[in-house]
């Protein structure tokens, strides 16, 4: 294994910014020229991907042998976030997944992604592993864009997650890790799973066992090991129902996440804590699978309580 | 003047966001109208400071109401709350307001205000949008205007400011108040403002430039002195000056001032031990347009732009 910089910059005060990764490759001769990347930490307040690239680390270093082609790992992108727990890059309060691809002449966060997207060019697959935001609770999902699900689907699938969610073309999205990568020619794949500022270990070895799985069936790794991954439900069979606040207040749920619910179900109350009254109590708008739960209590007219897939009846 | 409700919104704990717009009816139905948004961030005082001083030079300093020719809706402020704590985003969730346009009325809480805004300020003739830059620098104040194929480049040259920056769009300004208003027909223009915390001695020079583009506009029956012709400035004409090494960073030029190629116009000192480590030279000859604004920097940050001179 080797520790590689991949961005480097003097920070002002006796201090460097700098973006590593580590670099896993067969100890003989390459035995598959195909390179897989794996993403996390462009928000510095999600650390569920950081964890998966521990646990993906500490096994490629317990099974060396098993290891067929190249294997990236860059667990930190945001450092400097991940570190203040800021979620866009400090100082400039961008979110670096709305500055992609950069340049080498953009300002300090535009030239911080483009080294990264050069850097990450060239894989045959990348995984960017995001982990909600601090207000929201997710399942383990992967989000695709549908101007490339033909080439991201299929793997989509293998990665162990509950849900695959294909969203349409959105001109803003352009500017994102995943899309830029994309039109590189890297099949980039999006997973969303936990809460901004935790750790969910389940979920971090749910996916584990997914991008061994996947890694396997495209020959990066080979090993006697079986990974018996799950089959996620797709938004190409149902439909997505959001539930916004109506007004606001603290938010008690009561439910609890990745509950199977039915239409009417109680979600939870919006309490009013100085006076003892709800304000509103939220029922579920449809039957289905709560896989998005605020997490965050305090909400504003308009803030996300939850989402559920659901319906579509004939065909789920 | 009338004062209109566009929205207003409950907190958990803050007394409710009760947002405002200043309308001045025009007295000719036929003259153009024009909506002015300003301070959409909580850390944009100059946006906030010319709105406020717009609504009193119509309501105060015109003593014809005849002289207001077409509708004028002025908007100081659509984040009271951010601007309360110096939080420059949505304080919950640090959302910008201007990437949630049109806005979405069922959707999450900035998008909700995005489309109360959007619909009041929908359909006048002309747009203006007060903002400061969303890097970190300041600059001499400058129209931008997106290559978006909706926009107006002579409407733009109205405010009489030195530059009019004719940017290429990107992918996130799509969810922009101009990129939107100008797809809904209005002539929409941002005027990047200084990004200063303190109002200095020519604080008014954006106040100004906006009544001089009402009048040119027939909108107005008044005007300032001055005013330049505008240029407009591509990309391409922006030469982007940057430091090769961190450090304290001491600009030795002004915004504004004309520059000649190799002239000394900043330095970078190392910060533990004093002394100047890099000279900042021009590349070429033209105006400062903007500076990095911290007097810490990054190595490899952007700390000049200069407009090239033609």
């Amino acid at each position: 294994m080797q520790i590689l910089e991949i961005f480097s910059s003097k920070l002002p005060v006796g201090e460097n910014l700098v973006i590593k990764k580590s670099r896993f490759e067969p100890n003989s001769k390459l035995q598959t020229p195909k390179r897989i990347s794996i993403v996390s930490g462009i928000h510095g307040d999600e650390l569920e991907g950081q964890y998966v690239t521990y646990l993906l680390a500490a096994w490629l270093k317990k099974n060396p042998q098993a290891i067929r082609g190249t294997i990236d790992i860059y667990p930190g992108i945001n450092t400097l976030g991940i570190d203040s727990i800021t979620r866009g890059f400090p100082l400039y309060e961008v979110d670096l997944n709305r500055v992609f691809p950069g340049g080498e002449d953009d300002f300090l966060p535009g030239q911080l992604v483009h080294a990264l997207a050069l850097d990450v060019q060239g894989s045959d697959i990348a995984i960017d592993i995001h982990s909600s935001n601090i207000f929201l609770r997710e399942i383990p999902q992967i989000r695709i864009n549908k101007e490339f699900s033909n080439a991201t689907l299929p793997l989509a699938k293998e990665l162990n997650c509950d849900f695959i969610w294909i969203h349409d073309a959105v001109t803003v999205l352009e500017a994102t890790f995943s899309h830029t990568l994309n039109t590189m020619g890297t099949k980039t794949l999006v997973v969303e799973m936990g809460v901004g500022m935790r750790l969910t270990q389940e979920y971090g070895l749910q996916l584990l066992k997914g991008i061994l799985n996947l890694m396997q069936k495209e020959g990066i790794i080979q090993t006697d090991e079986v990974f018996e991954v799950r089959e996620p439900f797709s938004s190409e069979v149902g439909d997505v129902f959001y539930l916004n606040s109506p007004c606001s207040g603290l938010f008690v749920p009561a439910l609890s996440h990745c509950d199977v619910i039915k239409k009417d179900d109680k979600i939870g109350d919006i309490v009013n804590p100085l006076d003892g009254d709800i304000f509103e109590t939220l029922y579920a708008p449809h039957d289905g699978i709560l896989f998005t739960l605020r997490e965050y209590p305090v909400v504003y007219e308009g803030s996300l309580i939850a989402r559920i897939f659901g319906g579509n009846d004939a065909k789920n | 003047m009338q004062k209109i409700e566009i929205f207003k919104i409950t907190s958990l704990n803050r007394e409710p966001l009760i947002v405002e717009g200043y309308f001045f009816e025009g007295s000719d139905p036929k003259a153009p109208s024009v909506a002015i948004v300003g301070a959409m961030e909580g850390k944009t005082i100059l946006p906030l400071y010319t709105a406020s001083k717009l609504v009193d030079f119509l309501k105060n300093s015109i003593n014809d109401s005849k002289k207001i020719l077409g509708n004028i809706l002025i908007i100081p402020s659509i984040n009271h709350y951010a601007l309360n704590i110096h939080e420059r985003f949505w304080p919950l969730d640090k959302t910008n307001l201007n990437m949630m346009f049109p806005g979405y009325d069922k959707g999450e809480t900035t998008q909700r205000i995005a489309k109360k805004v959007f619909d009041t300020v929908r359909g006048y003739t002309h747009g203006i949008i007060l903002e400061t830059r969303d890097d970190l620098s300041t600059c001499m104040p400058y129209v931008k205007e997106f290559k978006s194929g909706f926009e107006d480049l002579e409407d733009a040259k109205k405010f009489g400011l030195k530059i009019v920056h004719y940017k290429d769009l990107k992918p996130t300004d799509t969810v922009s108040l101009q990129y939107n208003w100008q797809l809904w027909e209005t002539k929409a223009h941002s005027i990047i403002c200084p990004s200063t915390m303190q109002l200095q001695p020519d604080s008014d020079e954006i106040f100004e430039a906006i009544v001089n583009f009402l009048n040119k506009n027939n909108i107005l029956q008044h005007k300032f002195l001055g005013g330049y012709e505008s240029t407009i400035v591509a990309n391409e004409a922006m030469q982007i000056i940057k430091t090769p090494k961190s450090g304290i960073f001491v600009p030795t030029k002004k915004i504004g001032t004309q520059v000649i190629e190799d002239e000394v116009i900043g330095k970078i000192i190392h910060a533990l031990e004093g002394k100047v480590i890099h000279k900042i030279l021009a590349p070429c000859n033209g105006v400062i347009a903007c500076s990095y604004k911290n007097a810490l920097i990054f190595e490899n940050a952007v700390a000049f732009r200069i407009a090239r001179n033609t």
